[in-house]
């Protein structure tokens, strides 16, 4: 062979060298694609439908979420990726995205989609979940895989929080899930079902009939309710079920019973009995409401924008003293009640409450439960009970809300001789305003754009009752205008720190210890949008 | 952007109840050419929403970056930096966002503003202006979203979910040669015309040759 032939010949077999490996590995410079996970450090079999719902509360509650980024310097199509965890969920793919040009970032998260069998899951375990990315050309052996451990609790176990105990910081960090107890109210559940109607049958008397309309129904049903464990011996178990403190780490996963499990077992915590309320009102069509406060939880009912609350746990117990009667009951949930709200809107981040209706509309469901014989025969001893104490039973009656800041209303009418109607979803905060004691109640609209003021003004005259709230408007760096025109007051109230002003329009009328003022508005700006609603609440005082 | 509100929400929720007027926060979201973004989040409290949110929040930054990452479960969020001024009762809160802006078959990049309809004004080419307002919680926010200067014909479009997303073009930074192939391409077209010059002129050689 011709030596000069040799070099170039050399470099034509170099060249087609380097084209042979390129057509073997398509996808070019493979080694700069690159994942991270954020994991979800635990998974609550009760709330397996929230995990599948990329909805639920904006998402928020996914099994992971991987962070892909092509560090490349091809573009690659078509990435997709898919996950499993043995024994759970097959491999299942995660959606693909058209292009990821070079440095390129994408998200992908999963909310996966257990099976129905994992809320029968008794013991805790750890899982493991296996995860591949895979693109247009890529071969197997150069799919990206990853894998990761997570704890699957059982299906009884509540996780206040995600946040490692040795990370806790504040409230907010301790009470990261409380909106998933609402997983553990089972409004659906044929035992719960039956029960509610045993309730009504036997503890109500059928009375029942137009519960969901009224406070005064409503409250009826709640201290029928109380009223049904008390007849019942129910126990109240006493241990500790919510955290009371931050360093308080030996409640952050609480074992639950289900409410079919607190009528069964014929105790519960204060968490239990407030999920069983919260499940029996819920199936009667109500709006119930799980309170939180330090160490406790009680439940309660939301009529009309106003709460009504009731301490579930003064049924006690045979061994721990007095048991509370309703009406004590009812009593002491409106005290805890009122001091609940002046927390919140001291804005004390330790009080919070669940509404169930809402967290449920927002995708926090409970689990499919099925029927039960056994259960029902439990539940039918439980009727027996009611029966027998049926001589000895008080009469159930609807107490009236506390008066003034009492924690609630009666229905949606303030107390005394001038009342207004609240109109439908209206939210009812008592003594709003601590620097101004005269006002007794402010109800705001659902959107927060109207409000109506109760004041209660120690005064021998309207002119005076008039200038004190001047006063005190005054002295909270608030401008009064008003013009009084027998009982009728018109005026504006100004916020020079913000610019802004508030219109209104008020009755004014003596009552016992002085006189009363009740007063709709709403910001100047927009009080002719909302002036049809405004005159509605105001002819309705009387 | 599913979340602007969120994200304002996040940061401001425990001063609801002491508004007395709307809290206006300011959210300005920078997107670079790869499709992440800066997220800066300012505000201005009056004395006692500033009592309140540093109780709740300014003096635990780590509850606001948890509190983020889990309302923007979409993102995945990076550099948190909080920025507190006592003597003004202002903060600014900034991180980074990857996975904004997604790039979909025909090359064409999307970001979503997870809103129908949106208050959405256009400053100029790059810069958009969005009022979000949530009277329930309180709060008007005005959002500024700045596109790379790259990236060109930036159009409103709606989703199949009939929410408003922007779509645009944008070259690619880096070019995505397959250096293998070209190298090989030229070896071998280079060692390929040397040969084939040797032998021609090899036997251009022999032919030239005196008898």
């Amino acid at each position: 062979m011709n030596k000069k032939l040799l070099f170039p010949l050399l470099l034509l077999g170099a060249g087609i060298v380097f084209i042979v490996i390129s057509l073997l590995n398509p996808g070019g410079d493979l080694g700069g694609l690159d994942i991270k996970i954020q994991k979800s450090s635990l998974i609550m079999p009760a709330a397996h439908k929230v995990y599948s719902n990329p909805q639920a509360l904006n998402g928020q509650y996914y099994l992971f979420k991987a962070l892909i980024t092509n560090n490349g310097n091809k573009t690659l199509e078509r990435v997709s990726m898919k996950y499993r965890v043995p024994g759970y969920i097959e491999w299942t793919e995660l959606g693909t995205l058209g292009k990821m040009i070079p440095g390129q970032s994408a998200v992908v998260a999963c909310y996966p989609s257990f099976d129905e069998k994992i809320t029968g899951k008794t013991t805790e375990s750890m899982e493991k979940a296996e995860i591949v990315v895979e693109w247009a050309g890529a071969s197997e052996n150069d799919f990206l895989e990853e894998s990761f451990n997570f704890k699957i609790l059982n299906r009884n176990d509540f996780a206040y929080t995600n946040v490692p105990a040795d990370e806790i910081m504040s409230w907010g960090d301790m009470f990261g899930n409380s909106s998933l107890i609402a997983c553990f109210v089972t409004p659906h559940d044929p035992i719960v079902k039956y029960y509610t109607q045993v309730v009504q049958e036997k503890v109500m008397k059928g009375e029942s009939s137009g519960i969901s309309g009224t406070a005064e129904g409503a409250v009826k049903f709640l201290l029928s309710l109380y009223e049904a464990t008390r007849m019942s011996h129910m126990v109240y178990s006493s241990t500790k079920a919510v955290p009371q403190s931050l360093d308080d780490v030996s409640t952050l996963i609480q074992h639950v019973r289900l409410p079919r499990e607190v009528i069964s077992g014929n105790t519960g915590l204060c968490i239990e009995l407030s999920t069983l309320y919260a499940s029996v009102l819920s199936s009667v069509g109500l709006n119930p409401v799980i309170f939180f406060i330090p160490g406790h939880a009680y439940p309660g009912v939301r009529v009309n924008g106003q709460y009504f609350a009731i301490e579930s746990t003064g049924i006690g117990g045979e061994g721990m003293g007095s048991i509370a009667s309703a009406e004590d009951a009812f009593k002491h949930g409106m005290k805890s009640l009122e001091e609940f709200v002046k927390a919140m809107q001291a804005g004390d981040p330790r009080y919070s409450l669940v509404d169930i209706n809402e967290v449920n509309a927002m995708g926090i469901t409970s689990m499919n439960l099925e029927d039960n014989d056994f259960l029902r025969k439990k539940v039918d001893e439980i009727a027996m009970k009611f029966s027998a104490g049926e001589q000895g039973r008080v009469n159930v009656s609807a107490p009236s809300a506390g008066g003034g800041g009492g924690g609630g209303g009666n229905g949606n009418r303030a107390s005394g001789t001038l009342t207004f109607s609240t109109p439908s979803g209206w939210q009812t905060y008592h003594s709003p305003a601590p620097d101004v004691p005269i006002l007794t109640s402010q109800v705001v609209s659902p959107d927060q754009a109207v409000s109506i003021s109760v004041y209660d003004i120690p005064s021998n005259s309207s002119q005076n009752a008039m200038q004190l709230v001047s006063q005190y408007f005054s002295q909270n760096n608030m401008q009064l205008e008003y013009q009084i025109n027998g009982g009728r007051v018109t005026g504006n109230t100004y916020y020079p720190s913000y610019g802004t002003s508030f219109k209104w329009i008020a009755r004014i009328a003596p009552v016992q210890g002085g006189y009363r003022l009740i007063a709709v508005g709403a910001d100047s700006r927009y009080y002719d949008q909302y002036s049809g609603v405004i005159n509605t609440v105001y002819k309705s005082i009387k | 952007m599913k979340t602007i509100l969120t994200i304002i929400i996040v940061l401001f929720s425990m001063l609801v109840l002491q508004a007395q007027e709307l809290l206006k926060p300011k959210m300005e979201m920078k997107i670079d050419s790869i499709g992440n973004a800066n997220i800066k989040v300012s505000m201005t409290m009056n004395a006692n929403q500033w009592q309140m949110w540093s109780q709740n929040y300014g003096n635990n930054p780590s509850l606001i970056k948890r509190n983020m990452e889990k309302e923007l479960p979409g993102y995945f969020l990076d550099d948190f930096k909080l920025d507190k001024n006592d003597m003004d009762r202002s903060f600014s809160f900034t991180f980074k966002a990857y996975g904004v802006c997604a790039v979909d078959k025909k090359g064409t990049w999307i970001v979503s503003t997870e809103q129908k309809n949106p208050d959405l004004t256009k400053l100029t080419d790059h810069k958009y202006m969005m009022v979000s307002t949530d009277v329930a919680n309180g709060m008007q926010e005005t959002s500024i979203i700045e596109f790379p200067e790259s990236a060109k014909n930036i159009e409103q479009t709606k989703d199949a979910f009939d929410k408003t997303q922007f779509e645009f073009e944008m070259k690619e930074m880096r070019s995505g040669i397959n250096w293998f192939l070209w190298i090989g391409v030229f070896l071998a077209a280079g060692g390929g015309g040397w040969a084939a010059f040797v032998s021609i002129a090899d036997k251009r050689a022999k032919n030239t040759q005196p008898f």
